[in-house]
């Protein structure tokens, strides 16, 4: 690896490059020096921040009313006080796990359609891509307007085939709102969980294919104990990593149903906006995420374990 | 179940394969197929009655969003925060990038593992502190503001794009360009940077792309109309009573045109960036 062709000289010639200097002495002004802005940036911006969140959320402080009292764990007892607290968790827990494992199930099938060799199959990846690619707050604005209960397209469309009698506000009822948010979650999602599964499909060798063929493996043998198996580490980054962003996404459900109807979408950081953004309590708000993170930071090391270990092999 | 799959003929296999593919290509282009025709439809006609096809085509809806509402003044906002960020990223992030794969001093190991941690953390954590952290900087409702916002999600993931790369690629000539007499910078200038422009342009189409689609920081941290980015700008076409379909399709359209023409454009590097772990969604 380049990193130790380049350190060998330094590490097996130390004695000799005391006397002659070594084309490397400069490396630790010039590395600190390079890193500084980067470091500076994520010290101030996301180190900083993070500090000063955890101090707020031991107040009250309120938007636009000065820097508020300490008030110890009154957030926290507060936000565990709630009776909908443990209904939020474990809403939020659902729709992620659904989220994710139809995301992985409708990627996986995808990917597995594209690995056949036909004719356009770029350009399909192309177009698998746009949900992907595409300003999310555009799809699910597009989307919203779709499931719209008064002038949306799809009660345009069962109505004029005949499928409903009337309009339905699908967004405004319970168990069709928490579906179509998890819809919407995985038509934005899946593709890319299909694009990085073919791209580890790719990499399994077609002598093991055929070889399986010639042992007698039927398709689904063969599906199982050579793609299944050569894709485990793509996918188990990839779910780790997804279920991450899914948890934490905001935008869809701001946007789609905003946190209704009566709280039945109101997912952990829709309700982090809520508390600090429309009742003012940055308290509060600055409270919940810190309780979410023995989970968040829990997911972030087991996938970063992973990223690492793959990035420096 | 198993052994009933395996006796399915290949070509009935591929039928499948190709229906699976055919559905899901349907569903991806349904929305979007509306939004396109709805952008050209009159309102009247968007309301009362399905049509695929617009009865009368029209440009009223464009002219709506850019003469009545102020999409480009939005636009302008967008493209001003998205250039100075990208700017801004693209040389932090190589720099930090070739000091923590290239260099030796005390810190880098540590420095270069949390740089994919901090990239790891996830928006909505960051959300109040960003903004607690905005507002006493003075920079609320300021492109400033807004870019420094941006940095703190673009610089974590610039350099962990940067580095993946800057491992790539083979440090043989770097280290002959050393031994010839070359300095440390002198390398990097010549031989590293020219050797990194596909993932340096990668990682500049993901940043430019990560700002333009950004929503909720955009939301939080320019609350007022002279400073307001193009996806607020569109969201605001929601009411929770009524909403103006037409002009927010119409503008929807003209907000995605940067970004899937970067796209077309430069595909090859979006998946070789695809490939390298770069997600959010």
């Amino acid at each position: 690896m380049s990193q130790q062709t380049l350190s060998q000289p330094l590490a097996s010639s130390r004695a000799e490059s005391r006397r002659r200097r070594s084309p490397f002495a400069g490396d630790v002004v010039l590395g600190w020096l390079l890193v500084a802005p980067a470091l500076l940036i994520v010290l101030g911006m996301v180190g900083y921040p993070f500090l000063e969140a955890i101090r707020i959320s031991f107040t009250d402080r309120m938007v636009g009313r000065g820097p508020g009292e300490w008030v110890g764990l009154d957030n926290y007892a507060y936000i565990l006080g709630w009776p909908d607290f443990g209904e939020m968790v474990v809403r939020t827990v659902l729709i992620t796990i659904a989220a994710v494992i139809l995301k992985a199930v409708v990627g996986l099938i995808l990917a597995t359609a594209l690995n056949q060799s036909f004719r356009g199959r770029d350009v399909l990846r192309g177009v698998f891509m746009l949900p992907w690619i595409l300003p999310t707050y555009i799809i699910v604005l597009v989307w919203r307007w779709i499931f719209d209960g008064q002038t949306g397209l799809l009660n345009q469309i069962l109505v004029s085939f005949g499928l409903l009698a009337e309009n339905y506000p699908f967004l405004a009822r319970s168990g069709s709102a928490v579906s179509l948010l998890i819809f919407v979650l995985v038509w934005k999602g899946y593709p890319f969980y299909a694009l990085t599964f073919l791209a580890g499909m790719q990499t399994i060798s077609s002598e093991l294919y055929d070889a399986a063929k010639v042992d007698g493996a039927g398709r689904m043998a063969r599906f199982f104990y050579i793609t299944l198996p050569g894709i485990r580490q793509v996918m188990g980054v990839v779910l780790l990593l997804s279920t991450i962003w899914t948890m934490n996404s905001l935008e869809i459900p701001m946007l789609l149903t905003g946190g209704g109807p009566s709280n039945a979408t109101e997912v952990f950081p829709l309700l982090t906006y809520h508390l600090a953004m429309q009742n003012f309590r940055l308290g509060e708000g600055a409270a919940l995420p810190i309780m979410m993170l023995p989970i968040i930071a829990l997911l972030v090391l087991g996938v970063a374990s992973y990223m690492d270990k793959e990035a420096t092999e | 179940m198993t052994a009933l799959l395996d006796r399915v003929p290949e070509s009935l296999f591929r039928v499948v394969a190709f229906a699976v593919i055919a559905i899901l290509m349907f569903m991806i282009l349904f929305p979007l197929y509306f939004m396109v025709t709805t952008a050209f439809k009159f309102e009247g006609e968007i309301y009362s009655e399905l049509t695929w096809i617009p009865r009368e085509p029209t440009l009223s809806n464009f002219r709506d969003v850019i003469v009545n509402f102020r999409i480009p003044l939005y636009l302008r906002n967008t493209l001003i925060v998205a250039l100075s960020t990208t700017a801004i990223v693209v040389v932090v992030s190589v720099l930090a990038a070739y000091a923590l794969t290239r260099l030796r001093f005390p810190g880098r190991a540590a420095m270069a593992r949390g740089v994919l941690f901090v990239y790891l953390i996830p928006g909505s954590l960051m959300l109040i502190p960003m903004y607690l952290t905005i507002v006493r900087l003075g920079l609320k409702d300021s492109y400033l503001g807004l870019i420094v916002a941006n940095l703190s999600f673009a610089v974590p993931f610039c350099t962990w794009l940067m580095m993946g790369y800057l491992r790539s690629i083979s440090a043989e000539m770097e280290e002959a360009s050393l031994i010839d007499g070359c300095t440390r910078l002198m390398s990097l200038w010549y031989i590293v940077i020219p050797l990194s422009v596909p993932g340096i342009v990668t990682a500049m189409i993901f940043i430019f792309n990560g700002v333009w689609n950004e929503f909720i920081f955009a939301l939080v941290l320019a609350q007022d109309d002279a400073h307001r980015m193009i996806s607020v700008g569109l969201s605001n076409f929601y009411r929770s009573d009524y909403y103006m379909v037409g002009p927010m399709m119409a503008g929807s359209l003209i907000a995605m045109t940067p970004v899937v023409l970067l796209y077309i454009l430069a595909q090859r590097y979006v998946v070789s960036g695809l490939a390298a772990g770069a997600v959010k969604g």
